[in-house]
């Protein structure tokens, strides 16, 4: 039964190179909307909104990653006998809950990191609590938290190997096929390595060129910092 | 004291100093003013290597700083410098500050080094504070404490690079007061900066600086009382 | 559906063993890894080109690719090597060398955050680049990296559970175990878990404890 690597074996690594970005961005997706809500109700005036969310991004964010696949796994068949779920779906799911977290917690910072001016502005305006979030808080959080969002996406990227599992043949459980059918671990796990360097390292790339394209962030060194008056002088 | 000759720094290719010529006395004080980029902070920090002279010579205390075989770190212990944002050393006390120059780079005891500290602590009012750290105090203690430190290694020269520009207006006045003191004991100075009060009753020389070079310079009653060039009259009519 | 956490008793010594597993095996992890960091730190910002290179793809080799292949590679991959590992020894390796490049770049960053005007302050007075480094940016760079480290501690902890795949008999292994022997799955996980949460939520309060005790000096206000 034992061949070498072949061409048709890279092949099959590439198709599971594919579910993991199918995977990745699916519950990247999911995990962003419910991330985006969790995270305005860690920012929000209401104390239980507040209270519910924190708690969720506490506890999800202090187990493994792996306990919340097998609940996953086990669970949801034992909560709900008679829906039967693809090892895709549930491997979703488990990235979702495990992705939400993070991604709530990047949010909550990221409307923090606005600064308070802009509120105070908005509330002086007459806006109300939703169009302040809409019209001005929301866009400004968004773009700060474009880098640490891709930075989880790349976090989530190998996170999402764990879910070979449950069986759902991403590239990992690719290479664990192919491997056990070539008997050549070293070059199969290699080149499972290698597009995972691929993808993750043209995901920053992408980060890289999103934050370069929105500014040069240090001040030059010969900019000197106008005097208060003058200052004044040019409004 | 100092003497620049032909001075000039560029930053890729932006030319920011194009071409001073400049001469301290000793014990004179002097006064930096211009607009905004107008290169005051980057000829300052020339002066002390800071930043390395494209072309030019700066002589410092008899120590040709332009030239590459001058001990850089020599010549800036003679030349104490304070800055806009105080930069004092957020991990050591007040008077660790103080003391760190002199025990690690001037090779001073430690009690002689603590002695030198609280009589420098005293002269800027701030002997209280001796085991503060940085982060409690005041901008405008702060920057006495800046002052202090860079005192402490007995300048022969001291810069200072807009030292009051970070501070709110009611505390301003606390770090003029010491350095006027200092400019009265004979200290040759240095200083970029935007209070004109100050380089008017203190300076005994006004230098105008705009697009790098100087524009004008001389007595402060004449450089402020009869500006001569447009530029001068056209910068001071903004900011008195 | 009932819950019933009796089953699980006679377990109970299993799984205080099993954490103990997984806390001694982050410990060495920690204490190896982050001394290797340190070095391929040195190494990429050194002057040394070759040093550079090397140390810049461990790093990003390290940082771009699951733990879980990494692990892979050393378990099943090194064997044809001719060089064969324990779990335990495969795992324990596996989570050191995938530290050390995650503390390399937290040391990069803890520097890179001290204000350059430090530096400049320190050269004014004439120190030495050595003495720069050493009496000005060391602490401060310190406690920077201090809160980033102790959670990359808590993340490391956390990711010792991949070893559990490949029967590393730690905590998870050992909730595995006792699911297929109890079959008990949401009350074990819930246990695994929460034992989990505890200890992460025990050394995250206890640097933020430790935080505050060894840098009072950055406490309040900036620099």
């Amino acid at each position: 039964m034992l061949r070498s690597f072949n061409w048709l074996d890279f092949e099959s690594l590439l198709r599971g190179a594919v579910w993991t970005i199918v995977l990745c961005v699916t519950a990247g997706v999911a995990g962003t909307v419910l991330g985006l809500l969790l995270g305005i109700a860690s920012s929000s005036p209401s104390r239980i909104a507040r209270w519910v969310a924190s708690t969720y991004v506490l506890i999800v964010r202090g187990i493994p990653l792996l306990v919340i696949v097998f609940f996953a796994y086990f669970g949801i068949p034992l909560m709900f006998p008679n829906v039967d779920l693809s090892a895709f779906l549930t491997a979703v799911i488990a990235l979702t809950v495990f992705a939400t977290a993070y991604l709530a917690e990047i949010f909550r910072g990221s409307i923090n990191a606005v600064p308070r001016g802009q509120t105070e502005a908005a509330q002086a305006l007459g806006l109300n609590y939703g169009r302040r979030l809409r019209f001005v808080v929301l866009p400004q959080a968004m773009r700060i938290a474009v880098p640490p969002g891709i930075g989880f996406l790349i976090a989530l990227i190998k996170d999402s190997s764990l879910v070979t599992v449950i069986g759902f043949v991403e590239l990992t459980h690719s290479g664990t096929i192919v491997s056990n059918l070539t008997a050549q671990p070293i070059i199969t796990y290699s080149v499972v390595a290698v597009l995972y360097f691929v993808i993750c390292y043209g995901v920053s790339r992408l980060g890289n060129w999103y934050e370069n394209r929105s500014g040069p962030r240090r001040e030059q060194p010969e900019a000197e910092n106008p005097p208060a008056a003058l200052q004044l002088e040019g409004v | 004291m100092i003497t620049v000759k032909d001075l000039h720094k560029k930053f890729g290719s932006n030319e920011v100093l194009k071409g001073i010529d400049c001469h301290v006395d000793e014990q004179e004080v002097v006064c930096l003013i211009g607009p905004s980029g107008s290169g005051k902070s980057t000829f300052l920090r020339c002066l002390n290597g800071l930043e390395m002279a494209t072309s030019g010579t700066i002589e410092v205390n008899g120590h040709t700083i332009t030239d590459k075989k001058t001990n850089v770190n020599v010549v800036r212990q003679q030349v104490g410098m304070v800055f806009q944002h105080f930069n004092l050393f957020p991990h050591l006390k007040v008077v660790d500050n103080v003391m760190l120059a002199p025990v690690k780079v001037g090779k001073v005891s430690r009690d002689e080094a603590r002695a030198k500290a609280a009589a420098l602590l005293d002269k800027v009012g701030l002997r209280d504070k001796t085991n503060a750290y940085p982060g409690s105090l005041s901008g405008g203690q702060q920057q006495r404490v800046a002052i202090a430190r860079a005192l402490a290694m007995n300048p022969a020269v001291m810069l200072f690079d807009e030292p009051t520009s970070a501070l709110d207006p009611e505390i301003v006045g606390e770090v003029l007061a010491v350095m006027k003191d200092l400019a009265r004991e004979g200290m040759t100075m240095v200083v970029v900066t935007h209070e004109m009060g100050f380089a008017r009753e203190v300076g005994d020389r006004a230098v105008f600086m705009d697009g790098g070079v100087i524009v004008e310079q001389g007595p402060p009653s004449q450089v402020f009382g009869n500006p001569q060039h447009t530029r001068t009259q056209n910068f001071l009519s903004k900011v008195l | 559906m009932t819950f019933y956490f009796g089953d699980l008793l006679p377990y109970s010594g299993q799984l205080a063993a099993a954490l103990w597993t997984s806390v001694y095996i982050t410990l060495i992890a920690m204490a190896v890894g982050s001394a290797f960091g340190v070095l391929l730190y040195v190494g990429k910002t050194g002057s040394n080109r070759v040093l550079r290179s090397v140390s810049w793809w461990y790093v990003e080799a390290f940082r771009n690719t699951p733990l879980l292949v990494q692990l892979y590679l050393i378990y099943f991959g090194l064997p044809e090597l001719g060089v064969n590992l324990n779990p335990t020894w495969a795992g324990i390796v596996a989570l050191t060398l995938n530290n050390a490049a995650y503390t390399a770049e937290i040391y990069r960053a803890g520097f890179e955050a001290v204000p350059h005007g430090l530096v400049e302050a320190g050269q004014a007075l004439g120190m030495r680049r050595s003495q720069v480094f050493r009496h000005i940016e060391l602490m401060p760079a310190t406690r920077n990296v201090f809160p980033a480290l102790t959670n990359q501690f808590i993340l490391l902890f956390l990711a010792s559970s991949i070893a559990s795949i490949i029967g590393l008999p730690e905590l998870m292994n050992a909730v595995l175990n006792i699911n297929t022997e109890t079959y008990r799955t949401f009350e074990i996980l819930a246990v695994g878990g929460g034992l989990y949460f505890v200890v992460s939520l025990i050394l995250s309060l206890a640097s933020k404890a430790a935080e505050s005790f060894f840098f009072r000096w950055g406490v309040s206000g900036r620099a």
